[in-house]
């Protein structure tokens, strides 16, 4: 690169942190720290998530940031949860025909037994950190996403301490992590027309995502069951997402553990190049 | 505009994320490795991320009554609790557009890196500048 280059580059990154700072002092991003009032929209979602006085429009979930993901703006996550479909599908496109070779591997692979063992302990503890960051995700903080991604950790370490070969032989393979994840993915599909289809079979209007009943469709998920609060449909897409979120991390990560030279005859040539 | 201490700390740490997003962005522009381009792009997403979270701050209601995370400890809420969470509680918007952002951004992230891999594969090189004067 040309040294002009880098001081265009390095001038314009420049007057861009002035302008932003600029823009900031003045109050033109509309916000001033911190704020001791919060935004009007804030206070709708802080007055209606769990507010019995008020049941047509609350979530009927002490969680309001899991109520605002999967009930007050279920369709944005719904497409959010497209892109993070379609980017692990590429990722899967990429590495097309490339597959693990079979390979039998004894007791001696991997790391050293002390490694080993405190892996086999930590994994169960990840995956019960995950399972109630996920499930507990309508309570507390927490939720599909981040439950997904914390157990998606398991097996990213036992690739690391045991091999890919010793996953691949306890049944962590791709194309199971492709079902799983397929799996997780229609679960979220179905729970989002759940509503809509119990008023087709009780015969009145209802929304695609709705949760809660609402004062054109009274109809919706139970909130309470048996004096436990259980969220409506916010448990069932948790659970769904975390499932394909843990899934989809899974599978990109054994397809990265893939060794470099069954990668590279696909990439240069032989029977199956690109 | 008078400068409070509070203010002040808070205006600091905004136009450090505001450094952050351009030291980040000119990784992103000037180096020629395709790998340090993705990791100046995971610290500009994060960079955003944490100036979504700054933004959905409050200023404590009190000196001595911080903030709370919007999470309803009581159940079921009277009336009077749920004035005082809408009076405490910190902006929960904010917070679940970061929490989608971040997970969706490890997998775009993850993405990259098999782009950068295959073109290693390919090329040999992860150099923009080579891989631009490529023919065939």
């Amino acid at each position: 690169m040309a040294a002009w280059e880098r001081v265009v580059i390095a001038v314009s990154m420049v007057v861009f942190v002035a302008l932003l700072a600029l823009a900031f002092t003045v109050g033109a991003l509309g916000y001033r720290a911190p704020p001791p009032t919060l935004r009007d929209l804030a206070e709708v979602y802080l007055r209606t998530t769990f507010n019995s006085d008020n049941p047509l429009f609350s979530a009927m979930a002490p969680e309001a940031v899991t109520a605002i993901v999967w009930d007050y703006r279920g369709l944005d996550t719904l497409f959010e949860t497209a892109v993070f479909f379609l980017a692990i599908i590429a990722s899967v496109a990429l590495m097309r025909g490339v597959s693990l070779p079979r390979k039998e591997v004894g007791p001696a692979a991997g790391m050293s037994p002390i490694v080993k063992t405190v892996t086999k302990i930590t994994i169960g503890m990840i995956l019960a950190v995950a399972a109630s960051i996920a499930f507990h995700g309508h309570l507390t903080p927490g939720g599909g996403f981040q439950g997904g991604a914390t157990a998606a950790v398991a097996p990213l370490i036992a690739l690391v301490v045991f091999s890919v070969y010793f996953l691949e032989h306890a049944g962590v393979t791709k194309n199971r992590m492709l079902g799983l994840r397929s799996a997780g993915l229609l679960g979220v599909g179905l729970t989002a027309f759940l509503v809509l289809a119990a008023s087709i079979v009780s015969g009145v209007q209802a929304y695609v995502l709705q949760n809660q009943p609402k004062p054109t469709a009274p109809i919706g998920m139970p909130s309470i069951v048996d004096g436990a609060i259980f969220g409506g449909t916010l448990l069932l897409f948790n659970i769904f997402e975390a499932l394909a979120v843990a899934a989809g991390f899974t599978l990109v990560f054994l397809l990265l553990a893939i060794p470099e030279e069954e990668a590279l005859k696909v990439t240069t040539g032989g029977e199956h190049a690109h | 505009m008078p400068i409070s201490p509070d203010s002040y700390l808070f205006n600091l740490l905004i136009m450090t994320l505001f450094a952050n997003l351009a030291i980040s962005l000119y990784g992103v522009l000037a180096r020629p490795s395709l790998v340090k381009k993705v990791i100046a792009l995971t610290i500009f997403s994060d960079t955003a991320n944490t100036f979504a979270i700054v933004v959905g701050y409050r200023l404590w209601p009190k000196p001595s009554e911080p903030p709370i995370p919007p999470v309803i400890t009581r159940i079921p809420p009277t009336r009077e609790y749920i004035e005082e969470f809408a009076a405490r509680a910190v902006d929960p918007l904010p917070q679940a557009l970061v929490l989608t952002a971040i997970v969706i951004g490890l997998a775009v992230t993850l993405f990259l890196v098999f782009l950068t891999l295959q073109i290693y594969r390919l090329y040999r090189t992860t150099d923009v500048r080579k891989i631009a004067k490529l023919r065939g």
